[in-house]
């Protein structure tokens, strides 16, 4: 009866503790070694969330590899090149395509609040199976096959881009306050869901501008 | 009389091109059509691989070749429609074919993959399961074996002490 009651002796400092305490952390630790020797079979039937972000990258880099230099003041017959590069952080191997598009300063963009992609049409693709955190690039080249130029409009109907002819048909007139004539190439990200078996836009695009100077 | 025979002969020649022309039309257009459906089957070949190789990665197995094999049956894919674009449907329905044979293969190295995964993870699983099962009793039997010495331990420790009352 006696030693069930609290017994003070501050000089040893342990026994501040009762045995209902001392019989808590005895419990509490069988219960820690339970859970520690089980954790492999749990691990078959618990799915603990990594907790990292999923995401995938989309970037262009000029000829030179580096993020400048990008092809600007364009003429007609000349090529150009960039790179495409792509990394996938999704967690698990990723079904890419990428949808290149051309537009003036007017035709829509990509409405990134909404998830909708471009209603341009896709002038060129590009596929790539990317495994979890790879990444895939490759080399761009384009030119200008056929371009007009009327009074303060200018007018292209075909480029080149990878050794394919597309017909673009896109025209755009005199910019004053940035003295030019300005296009976007841009370049949309989208991804295959396997549970619509069929690709989806995945809310990236980068793009560059181009300047027709002749 | 040569005119009117040259003339004879004239007509029965353009006769005959123009008795051609449909069936030349009609070929074109069928071997575009059989062009455009090789581009849809070789699509949906690697489609059908890439959902069969997500499921064998998602079950542990090692796709990493399969994903280079499914790169270069999307490149056939892409050099099919630029065929197809260029209209050379011959070269588009040849790259195409190339393409599905390609997703067919990955397809089925996908199977056997995700078999090799599946009895990998069984394996593992009776490893983990039995390791475990094995682990928890001896944890078990440890701690209720313990528990009577654990109490003696309390206890003499306990009878070693001064208790303050006593002092007091």
């Amino acid at each position: 009866m006696v030693l069930s009651t609290t017994v003070e002796d501050e000089a040893e400092g342990w026994a501040s503790m009762t045995f209902e305490d001392y019989r808590a952390l005895f419990l509490v630790t069988s219960l820690i070694g339970v859970l520690l020797v089980a954790s492999p079979a749990l691990s078959l039937v618990v799915s603990f969330s990594s907790g990292v972000e999923k995401f995938s990258e989309l970037w262009l880099l000029g000829p030179t590899h580096m993020a400048g230099d990008y092809p600007f003041n364009v003429r007609v017959g000349e090529q150009y090149s960039f790179y495409l590069g792509l990394g996938n952080h999704m967690g698990g191997s990723v079904y890419y395509a990428v949808y290149v598009k051309f537009r003036n300063q007017t035709q829509p963009l990509p409405n990134a609040t909404l998830s909708e992609p471009s209603s341009l049409p896709s002038l060129f693709e590009f596929r790539a199976f990317v495994s979890d955190s790879g990444t895939w690039e490759e080399r761009v080249v384009f030119s200008v096959l056929e371009a007009s130029r009327v009074e303060n409009s200018s007018f292209v109907n075909h480029l080149l881009i990878d050794n394919r002819t597309v017909t673009v048909g896109s025209s755009v007139i005199w910019d004053v306050e940035k003295t030019g004539f300005f296009y976007q190439l841009f370049f949309e990200l989208w991804i295959y869901d396997v549970t619509l078996h069929g690709f989806g836009f995945h809310n990236r695009f980068v793009g560059i501008w181009l300047n027709m100077t002749g | 009389m040569w005119a009117s025979r040259l003339r004879s002969v004239s007509v029965m020649v353009l006769l005959f091109v123009l008795s051609l022309s449909p069936r030349l039309a009609v070929s074109a257009s069928n071997i575009q059509e059989v062009a455009t459906s090789a581009i849809s089957a070789a699509e949906q070949s690697v489609a059908q691989a890439y959902e069969a190789v997500l499921d064998a990665e998602r079950i542990g197995g090692n796709v990493s070749g399969l994903i280079v094999r499914l790169n270069d049956a999307a490149d056939l894919l892409s050099e099919a429609r630029m065929a197809f674009d260029a209209r050379d449907f011959d070269e588009a329905i040849r790259f195409a074919g190339l393409s599905s044979e390609v997703g067919r293969e990955v397809g089925d190295a996908a199977a056997r993959v995700r078999v090799e995964a599946n009895q990998a993870l069984a394996n593992r699983s009776w490893w983990f399961t039995g390791g475990s099962i094995l682990g928890v009793l001896v944890v078990l039997s440890a701690c209720l074996l313990g528990y009577p010495h654990f109490k003696r331990w309390y206890y003499r420790r306990l009878l070693k002490m001064k208790p303050r009352v006593g002092q007091a």
